[in-house]
């Protein structure tokens, strides 16, 4: 899914995925912080929002 | 190919005969000479009809779906592809062995009727025309996978050069390129579903497509849902895209669909180790997707 969106023309780094049980806190705060951090970075997404 | 459809017509008088199949699933010669169309057969009568000639491109192998549900015994001629697409589909216990009889067809490529019917339509005859399915180029498993029966010669692979060349070329390019490119195919999409309803691997009796509640995916005929529309449909391929190229060859507004599938079978292969779909039938195998191991890589998701 990832290598496809990617594939097709999404910045990598835009859609990511992450195994977290539902006891792993840290990692989760670990990892919705690189997302935010990586997401900001890249700005607003404006591909496949645009219904012409 | 006149001595092939003999013989296929000879195994379906006997098989009817000895009343071992309800239907047998060929094709018949259409209106114009580049025009086979599918036939069912359902009597020993029926039969003379049938044919084999290079315009019979279609994958039969779909065809089976709408009798998945029946008691029919079916007797189905298939080429390399389409046979590929009958292990798919007993790999997805949408049909059972005992039920099918299957003539195999050792497939030298075939000719695609859309460029043969420009090529006589007077504007654009060339005496010489390559009148090869594209489809056909690509091929890299030309003799059927499984069959009762084997007819013709065994073909080599038709594949020239490096497999998987065009996403190659297409992954060298930026993120921004890509999707230019892309929204450029894909923008022209008219949302006719041709793709779906020719393909063997989508077998889902609820189409996510069709559902309305909820919705989800837009159904507008615009870029964007275009664009979710083809990438959900080609994730679903994953790992079952037996590579027959029929999607690509029905489209009305010529998208290359295969680019994205071939873009899929190449990841299938490098996450889950060497695999292409339904090259090879064993009771009870079951492909890397439809299965659990310990060490499938995080990444393919």
């Amino acid at each position: 899914m990832k290598s496809l969106l990617e594939y097709m023309g999404i910045e990598p780094g835009r859609y990511q995925t992450a195994w977290i049980s539902g006891s792993e806190g840290t990692k989760f705060q670990e990892v919705m912080k690189k997302l935010v951090d990586d997401v900001t970075a890249l700005g607003p997404n404006r591909k496949l929002r645009y219904a012409k | 190919m006149r001595e092939i459809t003999n013989q296929i017509k000879d195994i379906a008088r006997k098989l009817f005969e000895e009343k071992k199949i309800d239907m047998f699933l060929a094709w018949e010669k259409s209106e114009f000479d580049f025009q086979s169309m599918p036939f069912f057969a359902r009597s020993a009568e029926e039969v003379e009809k049938i044919i084999f000639d290079e315009f019979s491109v279609h994958n039969l192998s779909n065809a089976l779906l709408r009798f998945r549900d029946g008691k029919q015994r079916i007797g189905i001629v298939v080429k390399g592809c389409d046979s590929r697409g009958i292990v798919r589909l007993l790999e997805d216990h949408q049909f059972t062995r005992d039920r099918l009889y299957i003539v195999g067809v050792c497939c030298p490529g075939m000719k695609d009727p859309l460029k043969a019917f420009r090529n006589e339509s007077g504007f654009e005859k060339t005496a010489n025309a390559d009148l090869e399915a594209d489809k056909c180029n690509d091929c890299i498993q030309p003799n059927p996978v499984i069959y009762d029966v084997l007819l013709g010669e065994e073909q080599p692979p038709r594949m020239q050069g490096e497999r998987f060349k065009k996403v190659k070329e297409i992954e060298a390019m930026t993120p921004d390129e890509r999707y230019a490119f892309f929204e450029d195919k894909l923008s022209t999409c008219i949302r006719c579903y041709a793709c779906r309803q020719a393909c063997v691997a989508c077998n889902c009796r609820t189409c996510i497509f069709d559902e309305s509640r909820p919705q989800w995916v837009g159904r507008e005929a615009n870029t964007s849902d275009n664009m979710m529309y083809h990438i959900i449909r080609a994730s679903h391929m994953t790992g079952r895209c037996i590579e027959c190229g029929e999607c690509e060859r029905v489209c009305p507004v010529h998208i290359p669909l295969m680019l994205l599938n071939q873009k899929l079978i190449k990841d299938v292969d490098s996450f889950f180790g060497p695999f292409d779909a339904g090259l090879k039938y064993e009771e009870g195998a079951k492909p890397p997707l439809s299965q659990y191991r310990e060490n499938d890589p995080d990444d393919f998701l």
